[in-house]
C-alpha cells in the first residue's frame, strides 16, 4: 500500500549558523527566525492528534537549522515535551522514536549539549559534518563572521568525544566542483579519525563544469585503489561505492521515488508546515515556498498528494527512463522544484547526470578490482558475510 | 495533440466551467480574433466560441462565421447557441432538446436535486457542474449519493417515456470505456481577450502565464503533465466521466496532474451511482449488453495506489 | 567474553525490541518527571513495573523454550540485527 504516513518530522529551530559554507543550499539564512517553544508545542500537539499524519510505525523527530545546537535549550524543552506527550497520550510512537541532528559539531562539547545527550542518550542520532582533511574542509566550511577562516580545527577537536558516545555514527560529506581533487585524501582522513561510515554526495545543483566528470572519475579510481590496497573495505564504508548502482531500472518494479519529501514534514519558526525543509523559503533560490499548512489550521492533505504519488517515471525525462546505468542516480525533490521550468515537483533535474555516470565507471572499477583481489586471496566468502552494510544517504 | 481552440470573446463572456468570468467588459480585438481563427484553420482545430451577453459588432460575427464552430452562450441571452449556460430555476428560456450547462453548489444539489426535474423533460443533454468542489466533506457522501439516486430515478422515468436524456454525471459513465476528461493543456487551449493563449479560461482569469499566441504558436512548458499518462492517480482510474479539471488540481494540490480528494470522491460517487443506474435500467429490460461497471471498495483512488 | 548460544525468530526479536525501546523511553522520561506531576508520575511508575515484568518474562520464556546456556556471573544479550543471542561473561 501507498506509504502515506510521516516518517520524519523536522523542526527548523533556527535559520542561523556560525558558518557560511560556500555550497550551502540555504540561501536565506538569518538570525531572526528562531522558533518559539509555543510554536513547537503547537506543531507537536497537531501532529500527535492527527491520526493520518501520525500513523507510521515509528518517527524521527529531526532538528535542523542553520545549526540546531545553537538552540539547545529550546530543543531540550521540545524533546521533554514530546516524551511526556507521547507517554501521556499512550501514543504508539513512544516505543519507537528518535531525536536526530545534523550538526556542524562546533558546540558538541558544550555543557548544554552534553547534558542533553546524557538525558536522551538512547534516543539520539547525531551526525557531525566534517568534510575531510583540513584543506578540503576549510575550502567550503568557513566562519560566517570571518570567511577567510575555516572551521576544521573547531570541529575536529570534538570528533573523539562524539565517536566515544556514538561509535557507529556516520559523517556526511558534500562535494562541489572545487572539492573534487581532495576526495581521496579526505575519505582516508575521516577513516583515520575513526569514522567508519562516510556518506558522500555531490551537490544536486547545476554547478558542474565541463571536465568535472573526468576529474571525479579519476579521483574515485584513486580512492578505490587506496581503499583496496589499504584493506579498508572490511571495516569501513564509503557510500560512493555500492555494488547496487549503475544498473538499468525496471519501469514497473523500480518506479519508486528516490526522495522522501512528503514523508519528511517540517515546521519553521512561523509555524508553517512544509513537505520537507528544502521547500521552505530559505532553501529556495527561484521559487516560492511550498507551504502545506500551519500549526493552527493543520496540514492540507491535498497538498501532500503530489508528493505521495510521485514515481520515478512520471518525473523523469526520457533519457533517464532509458538510462542503462540509472540505479543509484539520486535526486532532490526540492532542487527539482527549484530548477523546474514551471512550479512543479514533477520535472527531474539532470544536473548530476555526468557526475553519476563518472561515479558508475569508477564504481565498476572498484568492485571488479576488489572482487578479483578477494577471489585471489580466497576471502570473497568471508567478505560477503562480514561486509559493512551499505547505507546510501538519503537527503 | 491539440484538437480544440476555445475563444473567449470578452472578459465577461459566460462562464461554463470552474471559474468566474470578469466583471468588466473587455472585448477581444478584431485582429486577435482573426489571427486565432486563422491559427485554428491551419492547425485543424475545432473552435468553441464563448459569447458575452451583449451584441457584438457585425465584423466580429463575420470573422467567426468564417469557420465551423460551436457557440457557448448564456441561456438568457442567446437561445440559439449550441450550448447554453443556465442558472438553476431559470428554465423558461431553455429551448426543447437543447444542451445545457448548469452550475450549482454541492450543498444546493444535495438539498434540492428536484430543481433539475423540469429540465430533464425538455433538454437533450444536461451538464451539471459543481462550482464549489472544495467544500465537499466526507460526511456529505450519503446525501450526495441520495441526490444522485433521486436524479437517476427521474432519468429512468424519462427513459421509460422514450426520452433518452443525457446527464453528464450519471449517464456518461454508462457508455464510456476510457477516460473522457476535459484535457485542457493537452487537447485544447483558450484564446483570451488579451490575444494570448492560456491552458483554459480559468488559467486566464486566475492570473497564470500565457502559453503562446496565434503568431508564435502554443508553447506549454512541462506539457506532458497535462496528459493522462503523467497523472499517477488518474491514469488507472475508471471514473471515466470525470472532468479531471487541471485548474482544480492546481488549486487543490498545486500540481496540474494531481486531483484533490474532493474531486476524486465526488466523481467516484457519480461513478457508483452510474453503476446503480445500470442495474436499475436492466431490471426493466436489456440495456448496453456486455457493459459492466465493477464494484470497487474505495472512493478515492489515491488510497489504492501502490508504491 | 561474548559467546553465541542461540537465536530467536524475527517475530520474537520484534517483541523484545519493542519492550526494550519502551524501557529506554520510560527511563529517560523518569529523568524529567517529578512528584509534583502526580498523575503522570504514577502512570510512569506503574508502566515501569509492567514493562520490567514483560522484559523479564520474555527472557524467561525464551530461555526455557530454547534451553540457552547460562552462568551465574553472566547475562544474555540479543543482537537486534540478526536475532542472535549471546552469553556475556565479564572479562
Amino acid at each position: 500500500m501507498l506509504e502515506k504516513t510521516v516518517r520524519t518530522f523536522t523542526f527548523i529551530v533556527t535559520k542561523d549558523c556560525q558558518l557560511a559554507c560556500k555550497y550551502c543550499y540555504l540561501v536565506g539564512k538569518n538570525d531572526k527566525e528562531r522558533m518559539s517553544f509555543n510554536t513547537a508545542k503547537a506543531a507537536i500537539d497537531y501532529v500527535l492528534s492527527d491520526s493520518y499524519i501520525s500513523s507510521s510505525h515509528g518517527i524521527d523527530f529531526s532538528f535542523i537549522g542553520g545549526e540546531p545546537f545553537l538552540e539547545i535549550e529550546l530543543i531540550d524543552r521540545i524533546c521533554d515535551y514530546i516524551k511526556s506527550e507521547l507517554f501521556w497520550r499512550n501514543h504508539h510512537w513512544f516505543d519507537n522514536y528518535v531525536f536526530s541532528f545534523s550538526t556542524n559539531g562546533i558546540n558538541y562539547n558544550s555543557k548544554e549539549v552534553q547534558n542533553f545527550i546524557k538525558k536522551n542518550y538512547t534516543h539520539l542520532s547525531i551526525g557531525i559534518t566534517i568534510d575531510g582533511t583540513k584543506l578540503k574542509h576549510d575550502i567550503n566550511r568557513v566562519w560566517k563572521d570571518n570567511p577567510n577562516k575555516g572551521s576544521y580545527d573547531d570541529v575536529v577537536k570534538n570528533i573523539p568525544l562524539w565517536l566515544s558516545q556514538y561509535p557507529d555514527e556516520a559523517t556526511k560529506v558534500t562535494i562541489s566542483s572545487a572539492d573534487l581533487p581532495y576526495i581521496t585524501e579526505s575519505v582516508l582522513h575521516l577513516y583515520s579519525l575513526g569514522i567508519h561510515t562516510v556518506n558522500i554526495n555531490v551537490v544536486f545543483e547545476d554547478v558542474w563544469k565541463d571536465g568535472d566528470d573526468n576529474l571525479f572519475e579519476n579521483e574515485l579510481i584513486k580512492l578505490a585503489d587506496a581503499i583496496i590496497e589499504g584493506s579498508y573495505y572490511m571495516d569501513y564504508e564509503c557510500s560512493l561505492f555500492s555494488d547496487g548502482i549503475g544498473k538499468p531500472l525496471d519501469p514497473v518494479n523500480d518506479n519508486g521515488n528516490w526522495c522522501g519529501s512528503g514523508h519528511m514534514l517540517s515546521v519553521d519558526a512561523a509555524g508553517n508546515f512544509y513537505p520537507c525543509t528544502r521547500f521552505a523559503a530559505y532553501s529556495l533560490r527561484e521559487k516560492k515556498p511550498v507551504i502545506i499548512g500551519n500549526v493552527r489550521a493543520g496540514i492540507d492533505k491535498n497538498k501532500l498528494r503530489p508528493f505521495l504519488t510521485l514515481d520515478r517515471l512520471t518525473q523523469s525525462p526520457q533519457k533517464c527512463i532509458n538510462c542503462e546505468v540509472a540505479s543509484g542516480c539520486a535526486w532532490c525533490q526540492g532542487e527539482n522544484y527549484d530548477a523546474a521550468d514551471t512550479n512543479t515537483i514533477y520535472q527531474r533535474s539532470t544536473a548530476i547526470c555526468k557526475m553519476h555516470k563518472a561515479r558508475v565507471r569508477a564504481n565498476n572499477y572498484y568492485w571488479n578490482k576488489l572482487f578479483r583481489k578477494l577471489e585471489l586471496e580466497g576471502k570473497r566468502e568471508e567478505f560477503e558475510l562480514n561486509r559493512p552494510k551499505n547505507q546510501n544517504p538519503i537527503c | 495533440m491539440l484538437k480544440y481552440l476555445v475563444i473567449l470573446l470578452d472578459d465577461s463572456a459566460v462562464s461554463y466551467c470552474h471559474y468566474e468570468s470578469g466583471k468588466e467588459r473587455k472585448l477581444i480585438s478584431l485582429e486577435a480574433l482573426k489571427s486565432a481563427i486563422l491559427f485554428a484553420m491551419k492547425e485543424n482545430l475545432n473552435v468553441h466560441i464563448v459569447w458575452p451577453d451583449y451584441e457584438l459588432p457585425k465584423d466580429y460575427k463575420e470573422i467567426i462565421n468564417g469557420i465551423d464552430h460551436i457557440n457557448f452562450a448564456d441561456a438568457s441571452f442567446a437561445h440559439d447557441a449550441d450550448i447554453l449556460v443556465a442558472n438553476p430555476l431559470d428554465w423558461d428560456n431553455i429551448p426543447e432538446k437543447s444542451v445545457v450547462v448548469v452550475k450549482t453548489g454541492i450543498r444546493d444539489f444535495i438539498e434540492k436535486p428536484e430543481v433539475f426535474l423540469p429540465l430533464l423533460k425538455r433538454v437533450a443533454r444536461l451538464n451539471i457542474l459543481f462550482e464549489d468542489i472544495s467544500v465537499f466533506k466526507d460526511e456529505m457522501v450519503t446525501g450526495f449519493s441520495y441526490a444522485l439516486d433521486f436524479l437517476t430515478d427521474a432519468i429512468i422515468e424519462q427513459y421509460k417515456k422514450q426520452n433518452k436524456v443525457q446527464v453528464n454525471i450519471l449517464t456518461d459513465r454508462l457508455i464510456l470505456d476510457q477516460m473522457n476528461n476535459c484535457n485542457a493543456g493537452d487537447e485544447s487551449v483558450t484564446l483570451a481577450p488579451d490575444g494570448q493563449f492560456y491552458v483554459c479560461p480559468a488559467f486566464y482569469f486566475g492570473g497564470e502565464k500565457s502559453v503562446g499566441n496565434p503568431n508564435e504558436g502554443v508553447h506549454i512548458k512541462n506539457s506532458q503533465l497535462f496528459r493522462l499518462d503523467h497523472a499517477p492517480i488518474c491514469r488507472n482510474c475508471d471514473a471515466y466521466q470525470c472532468n479531471r479539471c487541471v485548474w482544480l488540481n492546481k488549486q487543490q494540490t498545486l500540481e496540474v496532474n494531481t486531483p484533490g480528494h474532493e474531486q476524486c470522491v465526488i466523481c467516484h460517487l457519480e461513478r457508483n451511482a452510474s453503476k446503480r443506474m445500470l442495474d436499475k435500467i436492466r431490471e426493466i429490460g436489456e440495456f448496453l449488453p456486455g457493459k459492466e461497471i465493477p464494484d470497487i471498495d474505495y472512493l478515492d483512488p489515491f488510497e489504492k495506489i501502490e508504491k | 567474553m561474548r559467546k553465541e548460544i542461540g537465536s530467536v525468530t524475527e517475530q520474537e526479536r520484534d517483541e523484545i525490541k519493542k519492550i526494550f525501546e519502551r524501557r529506554n523511553g520510560l527511563n529517560e522520561l523518569a529523568k524529567i518527571l517529578t512528584y509534583e506531576n502526580t498523575e503522570l508520575y504514577e502512570k510512569l511508575v506503574s508502566d515501569m513495573g509492567e514493562t520490567s515484568s514483560l522484559f523479564q518474562n520474555w527472557w524467561d520464556t525464551m530461555s526455557t523454550k530454547y534451553q540457552w546456556e547460562s552462568h551465574p556471573d553472566a547475562h544474555w544479550e540479543i543482537d537486534f540485527n540478526d536475532c542472535v543471542i549471546y552469553l556475556v561473561t565479564p572479562e
